[in-house]
């Protein structure tokens, strides 16, 4: 993975430096709230229901053991001891004091961590396949690429000030496991006919009150000119974008307000006029960066495990989890896979020891162990059950997502964390989760859609309705190479009746399910109205 | 009925104006009859941007002999998370506490009569 220069120790150093004067500056009174609110969310730090609230950068998700045992430290010594990972792969401590912030700083930036651009109308912090570097379905590592755009994007003056915040997800997998066409830019790294690197690039999706898919604008696009052509889309919207509505200003009402056929042909005349030769990375630097995640060695292992295969036919329960929560790597016999301190300390343990040092973090709020032997994979389970880490039911109705919602978001309307629980303690029994298959749920305490409810097969949006928590459910969403919007399915519900309208739509669905068909298909197949019809009386 | 609240700067926490202090619990919140007779508190409060942060005044009501906020919202900040009922200010558990939580998730379970078949 790569590894920070002394300039870029350097410049965490300084910028860490300078938000301690700034914290000083505001505890002080030389400067009003006013004055400092842009500086703490320049570097992360939002002020919520209960305390001040850190999002730390977790660049493509990628972090090396001493990273997530200083996550882990930091939320022991300086929260309650656990932190929250994001559909953004960041990951918030909840319970910050600002006195503390600026040493909290220091100690991420020892290890190469940071909270720059992780707040504001910026390039936020961009997001890969958890899967690059492991997985035998991709054809470069998307992880170079998203690597290069941290950097170019990392205080760019030009971009700083945009109209909206800006988030930017790269694949290069057949499979798209980062959501790419719910950002304002997807880039999905693919092959010209004559072999070289391209990309595809897909502009103007995003989550929130108006959601969109991004649709592609580029075909192919040299892989060399990413840059001069990011920068090209960047311009266009900084300059046409409206400012005038915070609700319209995110580049996704831009393409749909211009078309995408103007707004291509926008970006295409800037990209004609803007001096590629400065803006695009040069070979050798590509090379640097690259070199850093080159392939690691691993040794050469059968691609069947008797380890393996004996400990799946001795324990059901590890059986149901190599199903479920193992996935095949690019080298035959390796497989890749809200925390505590602890958890987050048995992840690093367990990383050191069987996956290279390395953990990803999932946009669906998972953590990934990316390289680990097949025989190996008997000891990982047992470490995690242990943990409480083990829950066989990746993809399955149980594995939800949800923010942080009203029991600690300032913005949020309705709380998100205590209806997934119950959700999950409704279908905990872990056979009926596996026999009803594939069934994402995602769950935002507002519009804001941090939770990507448009995004779920079936969604679940928290709204307040005079003073009251109500969820609104939708169906039909998805993130994935088959992306596709949630529909509304009626009116919201109240929060003790949600497990039960999950549990009515999962009935309608096992009733109408054909041979093969995920929640999502049958949904597509049926439409709403069989599960309208199961959720509300009077829906005539 | 008013209450005037803020967090504090230096920690975050959610604050509850008492004569002229700044008191953690809820249930130690001066009460107003409306904004008018809370306005010049909320002044005094504005005037304080090295203690507090964005001060405001939010409706509270009667239930059952106690006071508690009307928004399910404020009533979060008065206690803490609902999924970890260790943190925040109702790690206490007083009857205070207690009659805020009762009151919190008496609102929670409301909801349309009759609208789910089951």
């Amino acid at each position: 993975m790569y590894r920070y220069d002394d300039l870029d120790r350097q410049m965490l150093t300084d910028r860490s430096n300078e938000f301690r004067l700034q914290a000083e500056r505001r505890l002080s009174g030389d400067i009003t709230e006013d004055q400092f609110k842009p500086l703490r969310l320049m570097n992360g730090l939002y002020l919520q229901l209960h305390a001040y609230m850190l999002r730390i950068a977790i660049p493509y998700g990628t972090l090396n053991t001493a990273q997530l045992r200083r996550l882990a430290w930091v939320a022991s010594t300086y929260d309650k001891g656990y932190g929250h990972f994001t559909t953004r792969t960041n990951l918030q401590l909840h319970w910050i004091k600002l006195r503390d912030a600026p040493d909290i700083l220091d100690s991420l930036a020892e290890v190469g961590l940071h909270a720059i651009q992780t707040s504001g109308n910026c390039i936020r912090n961009v997001t890969a396949d958890p899967y690059a570097g492991a997985t035998a379905d991709e054809i470069d590592d998307p992880r170079v690429w998203a690597e290069v755009i941290r950097q170019w994007s990392t205080v760019h003056p030009e971009f700083s000030y945009l109209p909206r915040k800006f988030k930017i997800a790269v694949t290069a997998a057949e499979k798209d496991r980062a959501a790419i066409r719910s950002y304002d830019i997807g880039l999905h790294v693919r092959r010209t006919r004559e072999g070289e690197l391209s990309f595809e690039v897909l502009v103007g999706g995003g989550q929130g009150r108006t959601p969109y898919l991004a649709k592609t604008i580029r075909e192919h696009l040299p892989a060399g000119r990413l840059l001069s052509y990011l920068d090209a889309i960047l311009r266009v919207y900084n300059r046409q974008s409206r400012r005038d509505n915070i609700h319209k200003q995110r580049i996704k009402i831009l393409v749909a307000t211009l078309g995408v056929e103007e707004f291509t042909r926008r970006v295409e005349a800037e990209w004609a006029l803007n001096d590629g030769a400065d803006i695009d990375l040069p070979d050798t630097e590509l090379a640097r960066i690259r070199a850093n995640f080159r392939p690691l060695a691993f040794e050469p292992q059968p691609a069947k495990s008797q380890a393996f295969e004996a400990a799946k036919a001795a324990d059901a329960e590890f059986a149901r989890f190599t199903r479920r929560n193992v996935h095949a790597h690019k080298v035959p016999g390796q497989t890749p896979g809200d925390a505590t301190s602890e958890q987050m300390q048995v992840i690093a343990d367990l990383a050191d020891a069987y996956s290279q040092g390395e953990v990803r973090v999932n946009y669906t709020q998972n953590l990934v162990l990316p390289h680990v032997k097949l025989a190996d994979v008997p000891a990982v389970y047992a470490r995690l059950k242990e943990a409480g880490l083990a829950t066989a039911n990746i993809d399955l109705i149980t594995d939800i997502i949800a923010c942080p919602g009203l029991d600690y978001c300032t913005l949020a309307n309705a709380r998100a964390i205590p209806v997934a629980q119950a959700i999950a303690r409704r279908f905990a029994d872990p056979e009926r989760a596996e026999a009803i298959g594939e069934l994402p749920i995602k769950i935002s305490g507002c519009i804001n859609a941090c939770g990507h409810h448009h995004l779920g097969a079936i969604g679940i949006l928290g709204v307040d309705k005079k003073g009251e928590e109500y969820y609104q459910l939708s169906l039909g969403g998805s993130g994935g190479d088959d992306a596709s919007l949630a529909s509304i399915l009626g009116p919201a519900v109240s929060a003790n009746q949600t497990p039960d309208a999950i549990e009515a739509l999962v009935e309608t669905y096992l009733v109408h399910r054909q041979e093969g068909e995920r929640f999502l298909d049958t949904v597509r197949r049926t439409g709403l109205q069989p599960f309208k019809e199961a959720v509300y009386v009077d829906a005539h | 009925m008013k209450v005037l609240t803020a967090n504090s700067l230096e920690t975050g926490e959610a604050l509850f104006w008492n004569k002229g202090q700044w008191a953690v619990r809820f249930a130690d919140g001066e009460r107003f009859e409306g904004d008018e007779a809370a306005a010049p508190v909320l002044a005094q409060a504005e005037g304080q941007p090295t203690a507090v942060v964005a001060p405001y005044l939010i409706d509270v009501e009667e239930v059952e002999g106690h006071w508690v906020p009307i928004a399910f919202r404020e009533r979060l900040r008065a206690l803490g998370p609902s999924n970890h009922r260790q943190h925040g200010k109702q790690a206490d558990g007083d009857a205070d506490v207690e009659a805020l939580v009762a009151a919190t998730f008496v609102a929670r379970s409301a909801g349309r009569v009759k609208l789910i078949k089951r």
